[in-house]
């Protein structure tokens, strides 16, 4: 039976999705990323080993999320996607009607417009993180709770408080001024939850027609507070898919069968699920080329840099497989 | 006295063919990079643009390098650039320039006769005559650079080797610096043509049309934007762009003192959402959403952080009946390539799908999934 892979490393969770023939979600895995994206892949591949059925075989694989070029040269993908168009794929094929995509990260948060079954518009959170799912992360750790808690409680909100949600600093020392003036814990995260919404709504969402149906994937969407927040703040519906949370994985492994099966029909470039016996090594350098400085980062093995990137040029993009530096 | 200026892509060949026949001191700061900016960032107000702090680090390595007449361009009404010469300046005296002085050329009124009367001061007097045909080898230098680079922007999205049209254009750029008489530069555009006409290419491919519009110094500052022309190049897009250094000079020396203005057209398609000018190029930008919203299969507009007239037009924008994909890149010391990589290959993919929508109208086939 043939399969294919999708591999969505993001910056704090990694995810990886394996579909049959028929598109059907057939294995997953969801893991923290700890900083090791490279590590986190090479486990999410053993793990992915494990639910396999054993007549699988993949035949394709495609990587997207903030490290995907890194993760394509450790696996040997077919295919190199951002996450926008990977997020999109994965929700058109199960909600083909769907005209506005909210996803939200670990460390960033996008909006995707969606007209006739076709992107036309997208938007990402440029400089801040306020809305997106670290912000939440921290706040949960500050009171001493675990984000599922935190969540559960917030549901359980009276008189939501006001938050200023426009920027994590300044949310945070209105949540304590609000403690300390002694209102329910679950009044003021039910409240943050809503500023999360609006300071999306106002930043990302700047400009875009947000039009139903709407789905919301990513992380945070596990988060029952904020899928309540936005629905009360659009007065409609928001639709959470069963698998929200690995749906970048779900579209890369749908992009990566249709680079294979369609015109071009390819053979895979995939190095195995046994590619977490190799050991990887990542290392930087600064280049003294030009007074650019860049700093370039490498992958290697034992004995040869795999891939080069970062530089503003592409002088050591071109020469991958020299030595060492 | 010793004379320099900043950076803007390779407007500083023409400026130094036209200071070298008339013997003036003249030196050239490097090529802007990271150092440049850190410079730049690190003695600017934090509010200002990119434009401003780029050209702040250009000048003060120009000062490193021994200049102590550096031209800036000023005007009135324009945006924040009208007050840029004296607030540099008073940056590198404060910074401990103190023999340093900017000379201000106007490029909102005076225009040709304030240039060359900029540059009869700076070539010691030099005779009416010898400034004129300098200053007219001088243009035709930038006319060669600027008609190379067109065709580089049609050659990089088709070319089977990614790069090889970058590396002919540095060739080009230095070749066009060295020529010395009419005859060698001419020689040496039409040999360049030629070699880019001779690049490998893609019989097949039919590359994506986006037009770069926005913010004039970010177009035209490949460092300020992240080089986003060669990066399209790379996706396999065909980049256009109305903006030239020539162009410019052409019409705001020239033609606009006689009462012909290229900006026009542009200005008559931005009339039913902007009826003025709103300083920098806000009204351009507006007008060429309009004006090519048929021709581009999508729009790239490029705007510097706090630029006020642009982020007027990234919002006008959106709304004007001649629809078309717009991406807004806004370019700031603290931009990454790693973020702009993501939204232009996103921003790709959406136009290929929807040139492929548009051109099969079939409804795709495929096996749906079970949620709805």
């Amino acid at each position: 039976m043939k399969a294919y892979l999708g591999i969505d490393v993001g910056s704090v969770t990694t995810k990886l999705a394996v579909l049959d023939e028929n598109n059907k979600l057939i294995a997953h895995t969801y893991l923290l990323t700890s900083g090791k994206p490279t590590a986190m892949v090479q486990q999410g591949l053993v793990q992915i080993k494990e639910h396999l059925p054993p007549d699988a075989e993949i035949s394709g694989v495609a990587t997207t999320g903030s490290a995907r070029y890194l993760a394509g040269v450790v696996v040997g993908a077919d295919l190199v996607k951002n996450e926008i168009t990977s997020h999109a794929t994965a929700a058109l094929f199960y909600f083909p009607q769907v005209q506005t995509i909210i996803e939200i990260g670990g460390q960033d948060s996008k909006i995707i417009i969606i007209r006739d079954e076709i992107v036309t518009d997208f938007g990402m959170n440029t400089v801040c993180a306020a809305g997106t799912g670290s912000f939440l992360d921290h706040q949960a750790l500050r009171l001493n709770m675990s984000i599922e808690e935190f969540s559960r409680r917030a549901m359980n909100h009276q008189t939501p408080v006001r938050i200023a949600g426009r920027c994590t600093v300044f949310a945070e020392s209105d949540m304590i001024h609000k403690q300390q003036m002694g209102h329910r814990i679950e009044d003021i995260i039910y409240g943050l939850c809503q500023a999360l919404v609006r300071n999306y709504l106002n930043n990302v969402g700047l400009g875009k027609e947000i039009k139903p149906p709407i789905v919301f994937q990513g992380g945070v969407a596990f988060n029952q507070a904020i899928v309540r927040a936005f629905q009360e703040e659009l007065a409609t519906e928001v639709i959470v898919p069963p698998h929200h949370e690995i749906m970048g994985a779900i579209g890369a492994a749908l992009l990566a069968h249709e680079e294979m099966t369609g015109y071009n029909n390819r053979r895979s470039q995939f190095k195995g699920l046994d590619v977490s016996q190799i050991k990887y090594n990542t290392s930087s350098f600064e280049c003294k080329a030009c007074p650019n400085l860049c700093e370039i980062a490498q992958l290697q093995t034992d004995s040869q840099v795999l891939a080069r990137w970062g530089g503003r040029c592409d002088l050591w993009e071109r020469a991958p497989s020299e030595e060492a530096k | 006295m010793r004379v320099s200026m900043p950076h803007m892509g390779n407007l500083y060949i023409p400026f130094k063919a036209l200071f070298q026949r008339l013997d003036i001191d003249f030196v050239i700061p490097p090529i802007s990079n990271q150092r440049t900016l850190s410079l730049g960032t690190k003695y600017s107000p934090e509010g200002l643009c990119i434009p401003f702090k780029l050209a702040l680090g250009n000048l003060i390595e120009a000062a490193e390098m021994g200049a102590d007449a550096l031209i800036m361009p000023v005007g009135n009404g324009i945006c924040r650039l009208g007050y840029y010469a004296q607030t540099q300046e008073q940056i590198l005296h404060e910074i401990g320039y103190a023999n340093v002085r900017v000379v201000r050329i106007g490029i909102s009124e005076h225009k040709l006769l304030g240039l060359l009367k900029t540059i009869k001061y700076l070539a010691n007097n030099a005779s009416w005559p010898r400034i004129i045909s300098t200053f007219r080898f001088g243009l035709t230098k930038l006319n060669a650079l600027d008609r190379i680079e067109r065709i580089v922007q049609k050659v990089r999205a088709v070319e089977l080797v990614k790069g090889t049209a970058n590396q002919l254009f540095a060739q080009a750029v230095d070749a066009i610096d060295k020529a010395d008489d009419y005859n060698t530069l001419k020689k040496a555009q039409a040999d360049y043509l030629d070699r880019l006409d001779r690049i490998p290419k893609d019989p097949q491919a039919q590359p994506l049309l986006v037009g770069i519009i926005g913010e004039f110094y970010v177009l035209l500052e490949p460092f300020s934007n992240l080089d986003v022309e060669s990066e399209l190049g790379k996706l396999g897009v065909e980049v256009r762009r109305t903006t030239f250094t020539s162009s410019w000079t052409k019409f705001s020396l020239f033609l606009n003192s006689l009462g012909i203005n290229e900006k026009d057209r542009i200005h008559r398609a931005a009339l039913p959402y902007l009826k003025r000018d709103i300083g920098g190029e806000g009204w351009e930008s507006v007008g060429e959403k309009v004006l090519h919203a048929k021709e581009y299969d999508g729009i790239i507009h490029l705007a510097p952080f706090t630029c006020m007239p642009e982020v007027v037009a990234q919002n006008i924008m959106p709304s004007t009946r001649e629809s078309i994909p717009i991406l807004t890149l806004i370019c700031d010391e603290q931009t990454t390539k790693t973020g702009m990589l993501t939204r232009l290959e996103a921003f790709v993919d959406l136009l290929q799908r929807k040139r492929r929508a548009g051109t099969n109208k079939q409804p795709r086939v495929t096996v749906r999934g079970g949620y709805t």
